[in-house]
């Protein structure tokens, strides 16, 4: 399949763009209103739309038998394969510029390559991308989208990856002899096994001492500072609950004994042997913490505690799921039919991407208004489902850069990168 | 009184060696079993003894029913994965010198590339003294012996200024003897230094080529006395000297909490051993046999068994110093990296038809074969010798 997926993948490619979908409507103030009222967006745009809104002129609307896309015939191929899970990955919208009220737009689309197979956390995937441009009566671009779904092959219930939430994989066993270890990494300490008669320190610990053979037992906690005696990078093969390359080494502490850990805070090429390295814990999951490793001189990681987001949350309603998914000329089912939509495997129906795209615009022009956007690249995460409540926050990278994420109770839904033009 | 001298190898047996044999562990132990012992000239009736690997999936008394073997006198196991491999030598020429058994097969059978594959991670959360001991390292996703060899290799690198490309000369050595022994997986495929360096990292500093192949396949060894072995079809390999031998805080793969990761001390424990019991040195060996699963280790045995002085092993093997032609060919059939890893066991098959004259890649005027078991682990080894 692979080879075939391959030639179909380079045979769409070398034809190059197609013309895609008819715009059925100019550019006009009815759906640009019906636009903005169902997505909150308060802006003014006289006699330009939103850009966001590029997709949405060449939408075909209800009832309208949708016309074919360049990437209908690999994807089939995928399903065929036993690739039949998809979930979209990438909506990078270009704006060349604002398209006026009255303006008849074109739309064409060309095919941007196939990319795997690849393990996911969904499953082993294939990425397919391919473009849609717009043009105006002067055949000049005025809009160009990435989009990139990820065709995958859904995870048997029992090979399924391990969630974040669960179990980690790797648990220790603890004995009698080692209980007071994971008790003290319980309590934020290092222990380290001390011979209550003749005090030899000793790691790993053990029910004698071998230098005077008592069985009495103490400890003393770590300093928790050290150094890389060895290392090693694991690249493969894969280890349940790991993404590789991670770096394990093993660390000399001040007080002398070794223990192994990972070193985690800095990228693998930055360990070396002699890195002072300091303690810091690692929470596994509900019930496994370990000792763990980082530069000395590295910051503490920012824990726990997500910062109150500073936006607005916006509580999505069914009404506000619904009419956006409308305004956006975006008839999908499970858009709007509860039923259907729960009867596909979903818990509610959910958000659109236009929408997303649509709401990403309006925060990024609610933390810098009157700048005029030159594209907006989104990675989407989670569904945003009905009931819940999508918060969007920003952060300004640089002059021309704004970064929004979007989060509803399940994690992300989108992480967005917003660039503007020269004026902003 | 010493084991010196006292008991041979008289047959050798393996089945095929493949990536999925197609058939039982049990079946593979009982077809090498019967292959040594007709090798010996022997029947099954003449067996009084088994000895295999804790590891091993096929108890001795599956074994003998499948044989038809009357009844055994003697069986026994060695523990610590491939470092038990020379182990059940010794264990075997210890009954047959102390008279407990007067013919023992050695055996080793496995499905290990299409069944369970030991270089996968699994969590194990046994609570006895093994499972403690990986307790202190798979939570922290060290779970293969890629890995827990790599450590070692990255110390040894820093010590003694060892770099990737000499543990691919160990590797190109192997693939080159590979190439020319028709029993072998890599038979015909040989590779270069670049091919080395090009392959893909499995734990940094090792590539892929720096570990040995997976493989199915079964080996056995028929050990008897020296004296009965002389009137047997094949010119004996007599057991100059076996060997067992653990380090200081030994540890199953994990030695790093005290002393020189640089080294191997169990080898080195069991080279003296070996030495002292043979009266030979490393100079007296014609061929080594060294347990390559990993390249590094490699380097390390030659240092400990006295080949080279610490950290000139890198010297020592370069210019081919290790190849047919060099100044102590090793593995001339390939070793794991080459021929199949089938624990070791080959390794010892090896020795013997180096003894005999008989090996594929046969070493002029082999008088002494060295053979050494699994590294890292407690390991063993055996001289074998003409005569």
């Amino acid at each position: 399949m692979h080879h075939e997926l391959t030639a179909l993948a380079e045979r769409l490619t070398a034809l190059g763009e197609q013309p895609a979908a008819p715009c059925p409507d100019p550019v006009n103030a009815a759906m640009i209103r019906n636009w903005t009222q169902a997505l909150g967006d308060t802006g003014t745009w006289d006699d330009v739309a939103p850009p966001a809104m590029i997709q949405v002129w060449s939408m075909p609307g209800l009832g309208v038998p949708k016309q074919g896309s360049i990437a209908d015939e690999p994807l089939r191929l995928l399903n065929a394969s036993g690739y039949t899970g998809v979930v979209a990955t990438n909506c990078e919208q270009t704006y060349d510029r604002y398209v006026k009220i009255g303006e008849r737009l074109t739309s064409t689309m060309r095919f941007g390559g196939v990319a795997g197979p690849k393990k996911t956390a969904m499953g082993e995937g294939y990425f397919v991308t391919w473009y849609q441009s717009w043009y105006d009566e002067n055949d000049e671009r005025v809009a160009e989208m990435l989009f990139r779904v990820l065709k995958f092959q859904p995870r048997k219930r029992s090979a399924a990856a391990p969630k974040k939430s669960g179990k980690y994989p790797m648990q220790p066993a603890i004995g009698r002899d080692t209980q007071f270890y994971w008790d003290g990494v319980n309590a934020g300490e290092l222990r380290i096994q001390r011979c209550a008669d003749c005090g030899t320190l000793r790691h790993p610990p053990g029910p004698m001492c071998p230098s005077c053979h008592s069985v009495n037992r103490d400890f003393i906690v770590a300093s928790g500072r050290g150094v890389v005696h060895s290392y090693v990078v694991h690249h493969h093969p894969p280890v349940p609950g790991r993404t590789p390359p991670y770096v394990v080494a093993v660390v000399e502490l001040a007080e002398g004994v070794r223990v192994v850990g990972n070193v985690n805070g800095c990228p693998p090429d930055d360990v070396g042997i002699g890195m002072p390295v300091r303690l810091v814990f690692e929470r596994m999951d509900d019930e496994l913490v370990l000792p763990q490793w980082t530069p000395a001189d590295a910051p503490d990681p920012v824990v726990e505690e997500p910062p109150e987001p500073e936006g607005r949350p916006i509580p999505l309603t069914p009404t506000f799921v619904i009419a956006s998914a409308l305004a956006t000329r975006d008839f999908t089912p499970v858009h709007h039919d509860t039923a259907l939509a729960r009867a596909q495997g979903s818990k509610d129906i959910f958000l659109n991407i236009l929408t997303t795209m649509g709401l990403v615009q309006r925060h990024a022009l609610e933390t810098v208004p009157g700048a005029t956007l030159a594209g907006i690249a989104v990675r989407l995460g989670v569904p945003a489902y009905a009931g819940d409540t999508l918060t969007l926050t920003g952060e300004r990278v640089d002059e021309h850069t704004l970064t929004v994420r979007g989060a509803v109770s399940l994690g992300d839904h989108v992480t967005a990168t917003v660039r503007f033009k020269e004026d902003a | 009184m010493t084991l010196s001298g006292r008991a041979a190898i008289a047959g050798i047996g393996a089945t095929e060696f493949s990536k999925e044999s197609g058939r039982s562990e049990l079946r593979l132990a009982a077809e090498a079993c019967l292959a040594a012992i007709r090798d010996a000239g022997l029947a099954p009736a003449d067996v009084d003894g088994l000895v295999t690997f804790t590891a091993d999936v096929n108890s001795e008394i599956a074994v003998q029913r499948e044989l038809g073997i009357p009844a055994l006198r003697f069986f026994s196991r060695v523990d610590y994965g491939g470092g038990a491999a020379c182990g059940t030598v010794a264990h075997a020429a210890m009954a047959v010198a102390t008279g407990q058994a007067d013919v023992v097969v050695c055996y080793r059978a496995f499905n290990e590339r299409s069944g369970h594959r030991f270089g996968q991670a699994s969590p194990s959360s046994r609570a006895d003294s093994t499972g403690l001991e990986f307790s202190w390292h798979l939570p922290y996703g060290f779970a293969t012996p890629a890995a827990w060899v790599a450590m070692h290799a990255r110390r040894y690198m820093h010590e003694y200024g060892a770099t990737s490309e000499d543990f691919g000369r160990v590797a190109v050595a192997m693939r080159r003897h590979a190439a020319t022994n028709p029993a072998a997986w890599f038979h015909g495929r040989p590779i270069t230094l670049e091919e080395h360096q090009a392959s893909r990292w499995i734990v940094d500093p090792l590539h892929l080529l720096d570990c040995c192949q997976e493989s199915d396949g079964g080996v056995a060894v028929v050990v008897t006395s020296a004296e009965r072995a002389r009137d047997l079809p094949h010119p004996p390999a007599v057991i100059q000297a076996a060997a067992q031998g653990t380090g200081p805080d030994q540890m199953m793969m994990f030695g790093y909490y005290s002393g020189d990761l640089a080294a191997l001390p169990a080898m080195g424990n069991v080279g003296d051993t070996l030495w002292r019991q043979s009266g030979l040195t490393a100079a007296d060996v014609q061929t080594a046999i060294l347990y390559d699963h990993f390249t590094p280790f490699v380097l390390v045995q030659l240092e400990e068994l006295g080949f080279c002085g610490r950290g000139e092993a890198r010297d020592f093997i370069k210019d081919g110093g290790i190849e047919l032609d060099g100044h102590l060919p090793v593995n001339p059939h390939g070793g794991q990296l080459g021929e199949a890893y089938i624990h070791g066991m080959n390794g010892i098959t090896e020795g013997v038809r180096q003894i005999r004259g008989t090996a594929a890649n046969q070493v002029a005027d082999v008088r002494n074969v060295l053979v050494t078991a699994g590294t890292g682990v407690p390991t063993s080894g055996l001289v074998l010798s003409t005569g």
